[in-house]
């Protein structure tokens, strides 16, 4: 019985072992794998991908760039483009994206580069102002002309660029400049009208802004170039720290509101969407919102400031009262109508799209202005006074440069031409009459330069423009393309009344209020005896020229006016 | 005497309270911010009243008062050539009044800019003697 009880003992347990066993076993084992289905076919790659991998197979190699490539083939192809998705590779929107770029890209790069030829305008402005003035003086004109650039720089980048273009967003050209918002506008009649922008200051916050930067500097050289002009005409006997004061407050002031009004989606923009006058006010580069702002701020300032000493005789006669260096005046000269390059075919902001293209003839118009110009100036001196003046010819150049200004982008060649040889001759007409007839002293011409033909700038965009140009298809948001008088619309002419209005009206008051104000607790021109010994030692603490022997000045200079002077 | 030490430091004054000035500005919503403006406003009131008090000992300029009431009346020409296009344009409808509107505003200002405040400062200007 025992064997049979172990037996039947180990037989139970294998049986409970095998059990085990194999339920262990069941429990281990992966849940039988429903029958695999058939892969579906890849989605067969687009025309364009295939395409874009065969160009990206036939790029020059690792090895063949090793070799050099004096020719340039070989730098520069698809290989360039950057890849969103390496492991996906070249697409259509990498290669869509990269145009975007390189469009931006190269309007930032024109519009930068023109702004330096801007800047440099400083130094031709230097030379001119300086040269029409005498030695005694040298030192003090020219650290007008070289502090203005800071003082000027200074105020835009604290107030003004925020009040003129704080509100500009929307230009394609430099990827939208969409921070520059909100334009502060009032209701007027019915409509709205922008007055100033509000995004800026100090460009902190979201104007920081790649866009912004490049824009901050084309319109900052601008606005120096109209606080330069004022210099010219008060040179000589303006006391150096109003000078500053009054630089200040222009650049963070006068300048921008204009320039948001004209430039910056303000009110003058929009005379042709609220009202119907063509394409509102147009300047293409400038005429007024630089030229005749600078020239009329001038005026403004000179009426304040008086006469040099010895200008004028007692029975109110002129006389000339000679510039030192009339080398430093035509190379000036040439100097301001290089920048004049960077000044007109730059104000496209750009070189790609949007009718940028049209830079080579904007740069033949300025040119061919300034020929006729010269012309204008040379031939009616020549004609009249016997002599081919030098002085006159170079004020004859800017004549022409400042009027084409604002109707640069607008007109063809043949209008430049017109337009530059009226500048010249009124140049030398406008000289006469603010010196004989209103009895203002401009040493350099200023005033009759850049206000005078300014204001004539801005009326010829009324006259000839002639509708051809595009620029994108509209222009202050009006569609079409600017178009004058001669060539049918009446209604451009009426805008651009409206803008030499407010140059006239608005400007010019401002202007003389603030320097009225400045005039009361700074006083704007230097002591008699300063102004007799020449500025550079009282105003600046040493010479011009430290090494030459001045000769005595005329009678009339010193003589029975000194006494006048300081009664 | 001509520029001086007290002008640089006026000068600086000007400059840093208008630094001060738009930073109160731009920051204007908040407390700070107007706080930050006032402080430049004073700034810019205390920088003109140490240019004025040392205005005097500068020496003596060419320039002669007179003449205000000319002077007042030739801005406000120049100004209200201005104002009669700013609302003229909205009155008139038409492109040619329109033109004709905006020739007389300039002519207005013209007038007040080239001939009435010419002549109040020729009135006693220093080369009459």
């Amino acid at each position: 019985m025992t064997v049979f009880r172990t037996g039947l003992l180990r037989c139970a347990l294998l049986g409970v072992g095998l059990t085990m066993a194999a339920a262990l076993s069941a429990q281990q084992a992966p849940p039988a794998a429903p029958p695999a289905a058939a892969p579906a076919p890849a989605a067969a790659p687009s025309p364009t991908t295939l395409e874009l991998k065969a160009a990206q197979g036939k790029a020059p190699s690792s090895a063949d760039l090793q070799k050099g490539d004096p020719a340039g083939t070989i730098t520069g192809t698809i290989s360039d483009v950057p890849v969103a998705d390496t492991s996906v590779g070249l697409t259509v929107p990498d290669v869509a994206t990269q145009v975007g770029q390189n469009k931006i890209a190269i309007n930032f790069v024109w519009t930068l580069i023109t702004g330096f030829l801007v800047m440099f305008m400083q130094a031709g402005f230097a030379m001119v102002e300086s040269g029409l003035c005498r030695v005694k003086n040298a030192n003090h004109t020219y650290m007008m002309n070289f502090v203005v650039y800071g003082c000027g720089l200074f105020a835009y980048w604290v107030l003004g660029f925020a009040i003129q273009m704080g509100g500009a967003a929307g230009n394609g050209n430099l990827g939208g400049l969409a921070s520059l918002t909100p334009e502060f506008s009032i209701p007027f009649f019915g409509k709205t009208w922008g007055l100033f922008g509000q995004s800026g200051i100090f460009l902190a916050g979201h104007t920081y802004d790649v866009g912004v930067m490049v824009i901050f500097l084309f319109e900052m050289v601008f606005m120096d170039t109209a606080l330069t002009i004022v210099t010219g005409a008060c040179a000589e006997r303006w006391k150096f720290v109003t000078f500053c004061v009054s630089s200040v407050l222009m650049g963070a002031l006068t300048y921008p509101l204009f320039g948001n009004w004209a430039w910056g989606g303000g009110w003058l923009s929009q005379l042709g969407t609220n009202l119907g006058l063509g394409k509102g006010y147009c300047d293409f580069a400038g005429s007024g919102v630089v030229h005749a702002v600078g020239g009329i701020t001038a005026l403004a300032v000179s009426l304040i400031i008086g006469a040099r000493i010895g200008k004028f005789n007692r029975d109110g006669s002129s006389n000339a009262i000679i510039g030192h260096d009339i080398s430093a005046v035509m190379i000036g000269c040439f100097i301001l109508a290089f920048g004049w390059f960077g000044f007109n075919p730059g104000s496209t902001l750009g070189a790609s799209a949007n009718g940028n293209l049209r830079i080579g003839s904007i740069a033949v118009n300025t040119m061919l202005a300034g020929c006729t110009g010269t012309f204008g100036a040379m031939l009616y001196m020549w004609m009249t006074k016997g002599k081919p003046d030098a002085s006159m010819a170079g004020n004859g150049l800017l004549a022409g440069l400042v009027a084409i200004t604002a109707p640069s982008g607008f007109v063809n060649p043949t209008g430049s031409a017109i337009i530059g040889l009226v500048a010249g001759v009124l140049v030398c007409l406008s000289v006469v009459f603010v010196e004989n007839n209103m009895k203002v002293d401009d040493p350099v011409g200023a005033i009759s330069v850049h206000g005078t033909c300014g204001l004539w700038g801005v009326l010829s965009v009324g006259l000839f423009a002639d509708g051809t140009s595009n620029y994108g298809g509209s222009w202050n948001g009006v569609s079409g393309s600017v178009t004058g008088l001669f060539y049918g619309d009446a209604s451009q002419l009426a805008a651009q009344l409206v803008g030499i209005s407010t140059l006239l009206g608005f400007v010019f008051t401002f202007s003389y209020v603030l320097n009225v104000v400045l005039d009361a607790f700074l006083g704007q021109r230097v002591s008699a005896e300063s102004e007799l010994a020449g500025l550079d030692l009282p105003e600046m603490g040493q010479l011009g020229y430290p090494e030459f022997v001045f000769r005595s000045e005329p009678e009339f200079l010193t003589g029975a006016l000194r006494s006048a002077a300081v009664a | 005497m001509a520029a001086n030490q007290a002008q640089g430091r006026y000068l600086t004054l000007f400059l840093a309270a208008l630094t001060v000035l738009c930073a109160g500005i731009a920051y204007f919503s908040s407390g700070i911010g107007k706080l930050v403006g006032l402080v430049g406003v004073v700034g810019l009131v205390a920088a003109l009243a140490g240019f004025s008090s040392i205005k005097g000992g500068e020496g003596k300029t060419p320039q002669r008062g007179g003449a205000s009431g000319l002077k007042a009346t030739g801005a406000i020409l120049a100004a209200a050539g201005w104002i009669l296009v700013l609302v003229g344009i909205q009155i008139v409808t038409t492109t040619g009044g329109r033109i004709v509107l905006g020739l007389l505003g300039i002519g207005v200002s013209l007038y007040g800019i080239t001939s009435v405040l010419p002549a109040a400062y020729n009135k006693n200007a220093s080369w009459k003697g």
